[in-house]
């Protein structure tokens, strides 16, 4: 080693491998290169890296698919497009709690909603925050595909009866500049909740919704109703209305109301927005 | 070409891939061609959302894994259990012992056959080999794996460190269960 070199043998050591791998940043590596021209030593450590992988890793393949499993997802490709492959149950009648649904969150905005001063800020609500970001990520992400897509609220409702045993209302939507993207079964706060993904112009919205035995078991208070936190940049909304716990993520604070309510709907003569500061 | 067709010719075209990631999640005789199946249905129903600026094969990675946690949570009474979590990796990624650098001089004169070093990423604690069978077998980027596992790309780098100096530990003594490296002529 010489002395006075930006980059020592110790953090050779600890970069060799991103370095081999290429993953080095450009001022990193050439540091890296010029310690290399001057360290005999630490230029043979990386030679041997290089020769490791060219004898090893780079012959290194997945194993083979048997020919059965290759048969067997031929087949299901094969069905792919098909509706009785993807939908794999059979659809039922569309329930009708839309009209209930709505009104029954319109009760619960009127009622509870005092923002902004009185977040609760525990563990738990932190947590739930947290992991209603996570999942909303992967959702927009494409990492947790929706088990139905393109279908309007009743026909994701009727999905959701026959696989969760809490209802799941989901209002009509409120205009043309919202969809519903999908709809898929997830977990949060301990249980199994209802993932509904939502598009509102250019934003993406995720709504969860969980049965009360898994929101009472978070233990947060009912004061204020509505838990407003940000996290990572995400607008996050917890709420408990009735017999089911709810969780809002998006990037366009109080708007994302407008998956469910008209951005004029009044609430006791008040607008949405007035309650809702995040 | 349509859409069926396309996501048909993706799947044909990584298929060991796909394969050989269930295999590690799920060691027989627990149903790994149920969670593939599964997987790749929601990977189509999904692939209207597919960026292709990932790897479509690392994008079904990242399905199945989420798939694979899943299903264990709702066959398990802890739901934040985390499948891809257990005690032997934990332990082995914080051990201080896999940060020590081992240098392939030894593995490279005993002319170690790529079956056995195949076979030496198979014993690696599962966050350990994912990382490094990311890396080393499937060939994706740090920030591609650290997409897939949804993690910082420090923690692929820490990960893949520690499991490819405890992979040279086993291969310079292929008796060795416990992972103990030991500080010696193979240190940098």
């Amino acid at each position: 080693m010489q002395h006075g070199d930006a980059m020592n043998c110790d953090t050779m050591k600890s970069q060799v491998f991103p370095y081999v791998d290429g993953e080095l940043p450009t001022e990193l590596r050439n540091e890296m290169e010029g310690h290399l021209v001057e360290c005999e030593a630490c230029r043979r450590v990386v030679e041997q890296e290089f020769a490791f992988r060219e004898a090893y890793i780079t012959q290194l393949l997945p194993d083979p698919a048997p020919p059965q499993l290759r048969d067997k997802v031929n087949q299901l490709l094969a069905g792919l497009g098909q509706p009785a492959v993807l939908a794999r149950r059979p659809w039922y009648k569309a329930l009708l709690y839309t009209t209930a649904a709505v009104a029954l969150l319109a009760v619960g905005v009127t009622l509870g909603l005092r923002l902004g001063a009185l977040i609760e800020r525990g563990n738990v609500l932190d947590d739930v925050a947290e992991a209603s970001v996570e999942q909303h990520q992967k959702l927009i992400r494409g990492l947790m595909p929706p088990d139905i897509a393109g279908v309007s609220p009743k026909v994701a409702e009727d999905w959701f009866r026959h696989r969760v045993d809490f209802k799941v209302s989901l209002p009509d939507l409120k205009s043309s500049n919202v969809t519903l993207v999908g709809a898929r079964m997830s977990h949060l706060a301990h249980a199994e909740v209802a993932a509904i993904d939502y598009q509102l112009d250019s934003h993406r919205v995720s709504l969860f919704i969980m049965p009360e035995e898994a929101y009472n078991q978070l233990g947060l208070s009912e004061k204020p109703r509505f838990k407003v936190l940000k996290r990572r940049g995400f607008d996050v909304v917890i709420w408990r209305h009735q017999a089911t716990g709810y969780t809002l993520v998006s990037e366009i604070g109080s708007r994302a109301c407008h998956v469910c309510h008209t951005p004029d709907e009044k609430f006791g003569g008040a607008s949405l927005e007035s309650f809702v500061r995040l | 070409m349509d859409k069926v067709s396309e996501f048909q010719a993706h799947i044909a075209g990584c298929l060991d891939s796909l394969h050989n990631y269930t295999l590690l999640l799920v060691r027989p005789p627990d149903d790994h061609e149920d969670l593939l199946q599964e997987s790749l249905l929601r990977a189509f129903r999904g692939f209207d959302s597919y960026d292709p600026d990932l790897p479509f094969k690392a994008w079904v990675f990242g399905i199945i894994r989420n798939t694979h946690i899943d299903r264990h949570r709702r066959r398990k009474a802890s739901p934040l259990e985390d499948p891809l979590n257990d005690a032997q990796s934990t332990s082995m990624l914080y051990s201080p012992l896999f940060s020590i650098p081992l240098a392939p001089e030894a593995i490279l004169l005993r002319q170690e056959t790529i079956e056995h070093v195949r076979e030496g990423i198979r014993r690696l604690p599962i966050l350990m080999r994912e990382v490094v069978e990311f890396r080393d077998i499937e060939g994706l980027s740090y920030r591609t794996i650290a997409t897939i596992i949804d993690r910082p790309i420090g923690t692929v780098m820490s990960r893949l460190y520690r499991g490819r100096n405890l992979l040279r530990t086993y291969l310079v003594d292929p008796r060795r269960q416990d992972g103990h490296a030991t500080r010696g002529r193979h240190e940098l």
